[in-house]
């Protein structure tokens, strides 16, 4: 065990006794590949008799996605509260002397897999369809009644859009080793053709993709994972995000590896009640490469001058983003031939 | 000296993955592992190609530049293609071509924004160019991508 892994353990032993007013033991601490904007590490603990199985989720360094931990809580909280599969929220972590970081605590969710590769072949249809439905039941949460207007700023219907072009092509520019020609010309492009006003505001989760959520054997999904992007937006913007060609990376023929694009968006109507207009659709899909854009360039600044060298930041900053511009060049591009699927506006 | 480079370094990627990886101490390490050898077999891709990619890059422009000139009225930026399209390389190394490949990309990034003003307000020259500085932008994600199996 390293001296790294005896801290952790000691440190959360001593912290999960006071909040549960209980003699704690800490068994075990491993961390899991992936979740790179925070580390993640899995936990088992015992209380007397009592195994349980805990994430503990702790601010990095420096990390592919510069969020607030409270946000990303909150978020979680809220959709758990709302009977959405989500790790059950136990504690939001400030002070340092624990864990000498921030961090939060949920409980593990067992006998579950997220990776896209292990998805079953025969459950990918029922899996498809159970994930395009969650994301329309997103869509249809109320953020502030949800009281999340006291973590995530304030938006309107008329300006959230062009609100978000802003923070990412802000991303870009301020993060930036090199210049994009391609993203530069895909953020022109989505402001001189806003899209219509949202039909709604709602919680718009910010990174719904197959690879964030568990699923079990059977193709059932048991949690809602990586809620650090949320935030109140239109929520087309969750829909489009989710049909990413990235997600599908390198057949492009089934959004997130799993349902035909027209199947997910007619899921994801039914189960929101929303439409999913083509041409508000479309802004969103050259928006949701803008933002991915804007993160595989923040994660290669952070490789390059950050404190972390963790490879997961060099990937996403050389190979992800590299493929998100030959994405979003294919839907801009006037000679295109529309390799990856483009709603028709 | 390398000769054979891409193949080199594409070995060193083999030998992670296959002397390393297995020894892993945990799942952690051997993702870690995992992304390390692909990253270098990135590495491998681009010994090859850089240094065709960025003066490719840099030849392409100084023709967009050269094409555009008579009908840019800016003559701050019309000043700025120029000095781009008549550089020449002092170095073939890849740090000078990159450094000079930036400031190429500048100043196509302002010419882009120019070109597709004058074209919102009617003119046909624009639309013409601003489809040629989209094949550049094809191209120039085309000859970047990485062959990976990740």
């Amino acid at each position: 065990m390293t001296a790294r892994e005896e801290e952790l353990k000691s440190g959360l032993a001593r912290y999960l006794s006071a909040r549960w007013n209980a003699d704690t033991v800490v068994e075990s601490v491993s961390r899991i590949p992936g979740g790179a904007s925070r580390e993640t590490w899995k936990c088992q603990a015992t209380v007397g008799d009592d195994r349980r199985g805990v994430i503990v989720r702790i601010d990095p360094e420096t990390s592919l996605i510069d969020t607030d931990r409270a946000t990303e809580y909150r978020a979680i909280e809220a959709a758990f509260k709302a009977g959405l599969p989500a790790p059950e929220p136990l504690f939001l972590e400030h002070e340092l002397s624990w864990l000498g970081r921030p961090f939060s605590v949920t409980t593990e969710v067992t006998g579950c897999q997220s990776s896209p590769d292990g998805i079953p072949f025969d459950h990918r249809e029922a899996l498809g369809q159970r994930k395009w439905r969650l994301l329309g039941q997103i869509a249809r949460l109320d953020p502030l009644a949800l009281g999340l207007g006291e973590v995530m700023p304030a938006t309107r219907v008329e300006t959230c859009a062009l609100e978000q072009v802003d923070y990412w092509a802000k991303v870009i520019t301020d993060d930036e080793l090199h210049p994009n020609p391609v993203a530069e010309a895909a953020v022109r492009w989505l402001r001189r053709h806003p899209p219509p006003p949202a039909q709604k505001l709602s919680l718009v989760h910010g990174d719904y993709r197959t690879g964030n959520f568990l699923y079990t054997p059977d193709g059932d999904i048991k949690a809602i994972l990586d809620w650090e992007m949320a935030h109140i937006g239109d929520p087309l913007e969750d829909l489009a995000w989710s049909m990413d060609p990235l997600w599908s990376w390198p057949d492009p023929h089934l959004a997130g590896r799993l349902l035909p694009h027209r199947e997910a968006i007619a899921v994801w109507e039914e189960a929101s009640g929303l439409k999913a207009e083509p041409v508000a659709l479309h802004w969103w899909q050259v928006f949701a490469s803008v933002k991915g854009i804007g993160i595989w360039i923040s994660s290669s600044e952070d490789f390059h001058n950050g404190a972390s060298k963790d490879p997961i930041l060099a990937m996403a900053g050389w190979l992800v983003g590299d493929r998100q511009e030959q994405i979003l060049v294919d839907y801009l591009s006037p000679h295109s031939k529309h390799r990856f699927h483009r709603v028709a506006p | 000296m390398i000769p054979k480079g891409t193949a080199g370094i594409d070995h060193l990627a083999t030998r992670m993955v296959t002397g390393l990886l297995p020894k892993a101490a945990d799942a952690y390490m051997g993702a870690d592992i995992g992304l390390l050898s692909a990253l270098v077999r990135l590495v491998a891709q681009d010994y090859d190609r850089a240094a065709d990619v960025l003066m490719s890059d840099i030849e392409a422009a100084a023709a967009i530049f050269r094409e555009a000139a008579p009908d840019i009225a800016d003559q701050g930026l019309k000043r700025r293609m120029a000095e781009a399209a008549a550089w020449r390389p002092r170095s073939l190394r890849i740090e000078a071509l990159s450094a000079h490949a930036d400031t190429v990309l500048r100043v196509l990034i302002d010419l882009h924004a120019a070109v597709e003003a004058a074209a919102d307000d009617g003119a046909q020259w624009a639309s013409a160019l601003d489809r040629k500085i989209w094949v550049f932008l094809d191209e120039y994600v085309a000859k970047r991508a990485y062959d990976s199996a990740f």
